[in-house]
């Protein structure tokens, strides 16, 4: 079954990971700091264009930045507008089936029509 | 009879509601907000006017200034005559139907006329709006042919934005009235 235990194969992956990204940190430091002519001399030619070390990062960091912009856009665009029926009920709320009243016993839990909770507020002695 | 109290609205500018009972069974309930004030009209022409100088000070070219007045005096007509809503009222008529009628500065005025048959209940519904939750007043409709569903909310009172407490009063005057209408059914 699933469980967030720390097991054998997890730790495994772990530390794949962990020599995996320190390998790709010093491949990228390499490329980005070697000068050209001294990788050509090792044989090794076939890399991309030194331009894309600085460039990725910025797209990167630039994306995040706009990340936080179009979160907070789509959640106000999400937001039901006040002439919508999402801000009065749901389709559960309309298929919820109704329990028997038993005597002494506390009521089962509903969704209370909205016209019932504005008497219940705003009207009084009802 | 009329009697007229003073509340705010939600974002704190000043407003007016009017009661007035026309008989048993028709109210008219009235916000009026404020008017357009002449130190703000002033600060907003004196801004646009300000700008369309300084650019024709870098520009050289006079056609920015009478743009500016053009555009000013545009603006200003539109904004009263589409945009500043002046008084929002509603006309409850117990065996008829409710009213909404919007006022605009310039004298327009739209009506909305929804008729009872249609109408479910009127009630005070909270929801967000622009990172507030507000409390605004609305009409529930329903389908003649299916009156346990709500078909339709139309929100009251939009350019205003009454508090809870104005809120509850025109609650309170309307459910008067349209109790009346379970206690005395009509036939149609």
């Amino acid at each position: 079954e699933n469980s967030p235990a720390p097991l054998p194969e997890r730790a495994i992956y772990g530390f794949a990971l962990f020599l995996g990204s320190w390998f790709g940190f010093i491949l990228y430091l390499i490329w980005a700091y070697v000068p050209e002519t001294w990788l050509f001399s090792l044989g090794l030619t076939y890399w991309p264009q030194k331009y894309w070390a600085v460039a990725l990062p910025v797209y990167l960091l630039v994306a995040v930045g706009i990340g936080y912009v179009l979160l907070f856009g789509i959640n106000m665009m999400s937001t039901a507008p006040l002439n919508s029926t999402h801000t009065i009920t749901d389709n559960f709320a309309k298929k919820q089936q109704q329990k028997k009243f038993q005597e002494e016993a506390i009521p089962a839990l509903r969704d209370i029509p909205i016209s019932e909770v504005n008497r219940m507020f705003f009207l009084p002695g009802k | 009879m009329a009697e007229e109290r003073r509340f705010l609205s939600a974002s704190g500018v000043p407003i007016a509601l009017r009661r007035r009972q026309h008989s048993a069974s028709c109210r008219e309930l009235a916000v009026r907000g404020p008017r357009l004030q002449l130190r703000s009209l002033s600060a907003a022409t004196s801004a646009v006017w300000l700008a369309a100088y300084g650019l024709f000070a870098l520009s050289e070219n006079s056609m920015v200034l009478s743009a500016a007045i053009f555009i000013t005096l545009i603006g200003l007509i539109i904004y009263l005559h589409f945009v500043k809503i002046d008084q929002e009222s509603l006309l409850v008529i117990g065996s008829l139907g409710i009213q909404v009628t919007s006022s605009y500065a310039s004298g327009k005025e739209s009506t909305t006329f929804i008729e009872m048959g249609h109408v479910k209940d009127v009630v005070i519904n909270e929801a967000i709006h622009m990172q507030k939750v507000i409390y605004y007043l609305c009409i529930l409709l329903q389908d003649p042919e299916d009156p346990q569903g709500v078909s339709e909310v139309v929100p009251l009172f939009q350019s205003s934005k009454p508090r809870l407490d104005c809120l509850i009063e025109v609650y309170k005057s309307c459910q008067e009235i349209l109790e009346q209408r379970k206690t005395a059914p009509q036939s149609s």
